[in-house]
């Protein structure tokens, strides 16, 4: 049997895994929207300050976060970039004229190519990405040889530094905080938590635990639909399906042999769910006891008051400074 | 040699690292013409892990697997010179549930689709599909009519002109007879005899049903916990002392025979194959 | 007493012939029941009539003297337990421990009550050792197991077995087999449906269905001995019986060997 694990739940003993995940929910909100209200570079700071002392007392290591962080790298360089081109005030903090070459613009297409060629390679891509950047800046600013192509001026603001770098930190204590939140959690009890804080929503007729029952049965059913998946896969391959070959029309048609028996199998197997759990009582909307029931802690109320004193003190240096 | 397996190892991956090792140390040659194989051992032993190996679906994680000349190891696909889809061809391999393969709007244009993948011409694979939709034993009808409102049975033998329409060498079936009745699982068994004396191919069955085995195959082989612990004839199978340490039944015909001499207290002088058999043995000592 | 009565009983799917036609059965308290037939026989179509998932075209089910209708349907189910073909399909919880706690979630049990349940039952099918796997870490004849645990917790007076052991490997068939043994001896009424005599002898009685319609229906023995009917059946026969007709045909046989193949075909 293969090990499917859905979700990123890393087991652990600290704090944040005895906390009732209603309150862990909820402290995330209250430091997220503590966050947005924060204007202040110093301010935001020592907001990741307290986001990694979450991080060091709830012992999850760096790394982990880091890796959540990944698949955002791109959208936050972006944000940066974007920042510092059209920010243009304050002080000026660094100007430089970038001029393209008959030489450098060669060298210039030389170097990304053996960029993108060599990244496969290194380790830390991203930084090699930084400096291969980095890298083309300088020789644009520096070497200038030959006759001049183009030219244009790089200037740096104070203000398109702080805020490039206020936005960033920014967007890592948000991934951080949601990350916290799925590390510790495992997905199950995320949705037990989640249907007892939509409870309320009853009264605009949002029924939380049908809600909450079709995220449970989705995530015991993921595994074996992918497992599934696999097999119809290799099904069609035995007939000849390969997906690195054939035409847009055949490639077409190698999709609709996959979705169409995962879509039979599926009504087929809801259809049995069904049967199944309807032979077993369950009557949707009744009402049902529970195997699972989530109990409120003291360090509960513990965390939630820290962090509702986080939020107060939010808005007060937002109103003060 | 049609396949050979040369010290293969198969791992599944998984996310904690601990892989699952499916296969252990296979030395296997299966020949191209004449032979009648059943593929027996308890769930989980890798019995469908190995036969996907026999049409190149999945790598060995070491050791190789030759299938017809190609030699398929670890990193043959990275190479990117061998062709895959040519093995699949010749060596048809048959999922055991059919609802992963049926797709399309007829039951012609499913059987087509196989035969179209390998480049024969939509004339060509139309007669094929003509063919050998009554060799599974339905009526040229049944090419009109939409696969999804079949029976269960005839669903199975749809699925199986799919993989006859490509003209395979050699016919791999994963458990094809499960859930079916003892009348349905006949007709089908029938069916494979008739494919492998007819059509002179190499049959492999994987199954779980002890009867087939002794009733039908000239070979066997047994799998535990990822070694291939038995391959030879069924016969010495099933008087061999460590047959129930692989979780195996014993067809219900030597049972009763070794019943009878217990409950008779003779000695039948030969191994009765059917029930035919016994009762001529039973007939001399009553 | 019979805890299921039913009358006349006919159900047809949309615009196909009859599924079922005039079926009329009765079940005992306390017995094991076999409904036998071969694919297509209407077997599994009649034990979704009696939990009511499907609802009857005409006839009339009686479950412990109520008969099944709208109203009742719901008090009918807590009485019967259903273990279906698809061991996949029908587990519902995230974890063993979860689907042993689905049915008694359902009926509203107490939550200290469930927690006592899932251990003294999840005992019972062996599968202590696993409550907090998934699903997909179980075997076929593991997630039957479970299955029954969650029905037994849930103290139906009835379970039926619809096919339950088709899916699995020889081992897993064996186990599910004792289970429904020892489930009945404690005092269960159970209907195994199958379509394989072997495991139909097993049972007290047994019927037969071809067709949509009940072709015999009387004490395992008895139908054992009616030639005619299990020829007509389609069925397969089991080999004692077999070479026990093919005797009889010759003139051969004598009550010695009559009485070791009988009780060779009763399986003991």
């Amino acid at each position: 049997m293969k090990n499917i694990i859905i979700g990123q739940y890393l087991p652990g003993t600290s704090f944040l895994y005895k906390m009732d995940p209603r309150s862990k929910i909820i402290a995330l909100m209250i430091l997220m929207i503590s966050t947005f209200i924060l204007k202040d570079v110093t301010h935001i700071l020592i907001m990741l300050g307290v986001v990694l002392l979450i991080l060091k007392i709830g012992g999850i290591p760096i790394a982990r976060i880091a890796r959540g962080l990944k698949p955002i790298m791109i959208l936050l360089l972006f944000t940066f970039t974007f920042q510092i081109i059209f920010i243009k005030t304050g002080t000026l903090i660094f100007d430089a004229e970038l001029t393209l070459t008959v030489f450098t613009l060669p060298l210039m297409i030389f170097i990304i190519l053996f960029w993108y060629l060599t990244r496969r390679y290194i380790k830390f891509k991203f930084l090699y990405l930084l400096i291969t950047a980095f890298g083309i800046l300088t020789m644009l600013a520096l070497y200038t040889p030959g006759s001049v192509l183009s030219s244009s001026t790089l200037e740096v603001y104070g203000d398109g530094l702080s805020g490039a770098f206020f936005i960033m930190v920014r967007l890592i204590i948000i991934v951080t905080l949601s990350t916290i939140l799925t590390l510790t959690t495992k997905p199950t009890d995320l949705n037990l938590g989640l249907e007892k804080i939509l409870k309320p929503l009853s009264i605009i007729r949002i029924n939380a635990e049908e809600i909450a029952m079709i995220i449970s049965i989705a995530l015991r059913y993921i595994p074996t639909l992918l497992d599934e998946a696999n097999k119809i896969m290799l099904a069609q391959a035995s007939r000849g399906v390969d997906f690195t070959e054939g035409k847009l029309k055949d490639k077409v048609m190698q999709i609709i042999s996959l979705l169409v028996p995962m879509f039979i199998i599926s009504f087929k197997r809801s259809d049995d769910l069904a049967n199944a759990m309807e032979a077993r009582s369950f009557v949707p909307g009744k009402r049902r006891t529970r195997l699972h029931t989530l109990s409120w802690h003291n360090l509960d109320t513990t965390v939630i008051v820290f962090c509702i004193f986080i939020f107060i003190s939010a808005i007060t240096v937002r109103v003060m400074f | 040699m049609a396949i050979k397996f040369e010290q293969v190892n198969f791992e599944y991956p998984s996310f904690d690292g601990y892989n699952f090792s499916a296969l252990k140390d296979i030395n296997l040659e299966i020949a191209e013409k004449g032979e009648f194989i059943t593929l027996i051992g308890e769930t989980g032993s890798g019995k469908s892990t190995l036969v996907q190996h026999m049409n190149a679906l999945i790598r060995p994680t070491t050791g190789s697997v030759t299938i017809y000349g190609i030699k398929i190891e670890k990193d043959t696909k990275k190479k990117g010179k061998v062709k895959l889809n040519p093995l699949r061809q010749r060596v048809g391999l048959v999922f055991q549930f059919p609802e992963y393969q049926l797709f399309e709007e007829t039951v012609l244009k499913d059987i087509i689709f196989g035969p179209k993948n390998f480049g024969v011409k939509e004339s060509v694979a139309i007669e094929r599909a003509k063919q050998v939709i009554k060799h599974v034993g339905l009526d040229e009808e049944y090419l009109k009519r939409s696969p999804f409102n079949l029976s269960g049975g005839e669903k199975k033998r749809v699925s199986i002109a799919g993989i006859l329409a490509m003209e395979p060498d050699i016919l791999v079936l994963d458990e094809p007879t499960s859930g079916l009745d003892p009348k349905g699982r006949d007709d089908l068994l029938k069916l494979f005899m008739g494919i492998h004396n007819d059509l002179n191919k190499t049959v492999i069955i994987i199954t779980h049903d002890m009867n087939t085995v002794y009733k039908y195959a000239s070979r066997v082989l047994v799998m535990n916990e990822g070694h291939l612990v038995y391959d030879g004839l069924p016969q010495e199978l099933f008087s061999k002392e460590n047959i129930k340490s692989w979780n195996l039944d014993i067809p219900d015909i030597i049972t009763i025979t070794r019943q009878l001499e217990d409950k008779l207290d003779v000695n039948f002088d030969r191994q009765p194959h059917t029930i035919q058999d016994l009762f001529e043995l039973v007939k001399e000592v009553i | 007493m019979n805890i299921i009565e039913i009358k006349d009983l006919s159900f047809s799917y949309q615009d196909e012939i009859d599924a079922l036609s005039n079926v009329t059965l009765s079940v005992k308290k306390g017995e094991w029941v076999s409904i036998l037939g071969h694919n297509g026989s209407g077997k599994s179509t009649l034990s979704k009539l009696i939990i009511g998932l499907l609802k009857a075209d005409s006839g009339e089910i009686k479950v412990d003297g109520v008969i099944l209708n709208e109203e009742s349907v719901h008090d009918i189910r807590r009485k019967i337990g259903i273990v279906f073909q698809n061991p996949d399909n029908q587990f519902v919880g995230v974890t063993v421990e979860d689907d042993i706690a689905f049915g008694m979630e359902n009926l509203c049990f107490e939550q200290s009550d469930i927690i006592d349940k899932i251990k003294e039952y999840a005992e019972k099918v062996s599968m202590s050792e696993y409550l907090k796997k998934e699903p997909h870490a179980l075997s076929g004849g593991q997630k039957q197991r479970v299955a029954i645990a969650g029905i037994l917790a849930m103290k139906t007076d009835i379970i039926i077995f619809d096919e339950a052991t088709s899916m699995l490997d020889p081992k897993g068939r064996e186990s599910i087999m004792n289970y429904i043994k020892e489930i009945n001896k404690a005092g269960v009424t159970v209907i195994t449906i199958t379509h394989d005599m072997k495991e139909a002898v097993l049972s007290d009685r047994i019927i037969i269905l071809k067709e949509g319609r009940v072709i015999a229906c009387g004490d395992t023995n008895d139908i054992l001995n009616d030639k005619e009917t299990l020829n007509s059946s389609n069925l397969e026969l089991l080999l004692p019986l077999k070479l026990q007709y093919l005797l009889d045909e010759a003139n051969l046989s004598n009550d010695k060997v009559k009485d070791i193949l009988w009780q060779l075909s009763l399986n003991k």
